[in-house]
């Protein structure tokens, strides 16, 4: 029984070597070939799961002491056989180098790609060289309008220092002129007090005098 | 607004204004509130003006504020003497330049008497202005713009005199009067130094001043410009102070193509102003002259 185990074992390995072999080679192939190929990596992956269902089979009919082995075998065969396809599935969708190579075009024509390298750069030098000038201009024009608008300001500031001390001066003449006026208004009544007083003593005489006469008389 | 009626208006309120003042010519009208006469008639006049202003009759308007002014002056008004002289010359000026020139003379001559500095400075710069640009008198300009930056300097109002003498000695530099122009331009530029505010615009006050000691004489533009860079340390990095060595270098090679190439390499980056310009092509000739001579 374990002979024909051992068979299946040896037909397993070979056949996953093939198929490894064959899943390499899959990413670098393209239509025909490549169709043809997976076809037959494909009957062969069918091959292997045959062979691990009878192997799975042979381990059932051998006896249990010795079945542990077998069994780990059998499970390390079949996650083999799992990495297996999933690299096939892989590789139908894998790109490869020579992809690539097709896509850009092939060393004969590098030379032309080179000088429209070399006039590109040469261009965007003298763009980058313009633009640093313009923008160096306009960095000079900048400084001339900060130069005028801070003699602007310097102009603004005497203007309101002045304004202030010329403030401050009217203020302390609207003082003085307030007191003067108070000390007009204060001499005004005392004029019109004195005019009364003296209005009434004029009176009085007058009164006296007729009194006087009256009496008199 | 019916303009045409307002100036209608205007001529009755002169008239009326007129009689009132001839009434209070005679002697009655004198001793019974002439004063409050005259007062009244000067209103009408400042309306009347105001009116003419609105139907854009200039010269009317300033004469209406001439008259206005005089009759201040009789009532001894200084103060609405001068400003009513100052509107008739601002209405003066869009029409008779020569009148609003004497109008605002009459008026900087009230504020002087009074004392009144800054604004007679101001004043004057007006007229500088109106000879500038209607009259295109320089030299009066010229006069009247230093006569402002003398009362700009006597009130310590320094940026302003700074403004005018700068007119003042571009209009110099370019009527030929050199030393003046050198003059201002280091004055200014060694007073702008220490203001940190000005320092900056100090290098162009610099380059002007070497640009006319340029034209004087070569040897005295070298010595210039090192005293400049001695001064101002920064000079010497501006772009300014390159062209004028290499200006200097293409002189005393005699070199008309080199002294074109500097200038013109300056003017691609920052443009040359017209001062600017005619004081370079004055240069300029000087070396061809120089050229021309050697031919010879």
């Amino acid at each position: 029984m374990s002979s024909d185990f051992e068979a299946y074992e040896l037909d397993f390995g070979t056949l996953t070597a093939e198929i490894t072999n064959k899943v390499g080679r899959i990413p670098k192939l393209a239509g025909e070939e490549k169709t043809q190929l997976v076809l037959n990596v494909d009957k062969q992956l069918e091959e292997v799961r045959e062979l691990l269902e009878q192997m799975d089979l042979e381990v059932r009919e051998i006896p249990i002491q010795s079945r542990g082995m077998y069994n780990s075998r059998l499970k390390s065969y079949k996650q083999e056989m799992e990495k297996l396809e999933k690299d096939f599935k892989r590789s139908r969708i894998a790109y490869s180098d020579e992809v690539r190579n097709e896509l850009l075009g092939d060393d004969a024509s590098s030379s032309e790609s080179q000088r429209a390298h070399l006039l590109d750069n040469t261009e965007r030098l003298e763009r980058s060289s313009r633009r640093l000038e313009a923008g160096y201009q306009i960095a000079v024009e900048t400084e001339q309008v900060g130069q005028e608008i801070l003699a602007n300001l310097n102009s603004d500031r005497e203007k309101i220092q002045r304004s202030r001390d010329r403030l401050r001066e009217t203020d302390a003449n609207l003082g003085k002129s307030s007191r003067i006026l108070t000390g007009m208004l204060r001499r005004i009544i005392q004029n019109r007090v004195l005019v009364f007083i003296l209005g009434a003593i004029i009176l009085l005489t007058i009164v006296l005098a007729i009194y006087f006469n009256l009496r008199g008389h | 607004m019916d303009n045409s009626g307002k100036e209608k208006e205007a001529i009755q309120l002169m008239a009326d204004a007129d009689k009132k003042v001839k009434s209070s010519g005679s002697f009655l009208g004198g001793m019974f509130g002439g004063n409050q006469k005259v007062e009244e008639a000067c209103e009408m006049y400042a309306r009347a003006a105001n009116m003419f202003k609105m139907a854009k009759n200039w010269s009317a308007a300033g004469n209406a504020f001439c008259q206005a002014a005089r009759l201040h002056m009789q009532l001894q008004n200084k103060h609405d003497s001068a400003t009513s002289y100052v509107d008739a010359g601002n209405a003066f000026k869009k029409a008779d330049p020569h009148e609003a020139i004497k109008c605002l003379n009459a008026s900087i001559d009230i504020y002087t008497d009074m004392g009144r500095f800054t604004i007679a400075a101001k004043h004057h710069i007006t007229i500088a202005e109106v000879y500038e640009s209607e009259l295109v008198d320089i030299e009066k300009a010229i006069a009247h713009y230093e006569q402002a930056a003398d009362y700009y300097k006597g009130e310590e109002s320094n940026s302003s005199a700074n403004k005018c003498l700068l007119k003042v000695a571009s209009y110099s530099a370019q009527l030929e009067q050199y030393p003046k122009a050198i003059e201002i331009y280091e004055q200014v530029g060694s007073n702008t130094m220490d203001n940190p505010l000005l320092k900056y615009s100090a290098k162009e006050y610099f380059f002007k001043a070497a640009l006319c000691h340029f034209i004087v004489d070569e040897l005295n533009a070298k010595l210039a410009i090192a005293k400049y860079e001695e001064m101002f340390p920064a000079f010497s990095d501006s772009r300014e102070c390159k062209l004028l060595k290499k200006l200097l270098e293409a002189h005393e090679e005699q070199n008309a193509e080199a002294f074109t190439e500097a200038v013109k390499e300056f003017d691609s980056i920052s443009r040359l102003d017209q001062w600017h310009t005619t004081m370079l092509l004055r240069i300029k000739k000087t070396i061809q002259g120089d050229d021309e001579g050697d031919l010879k």
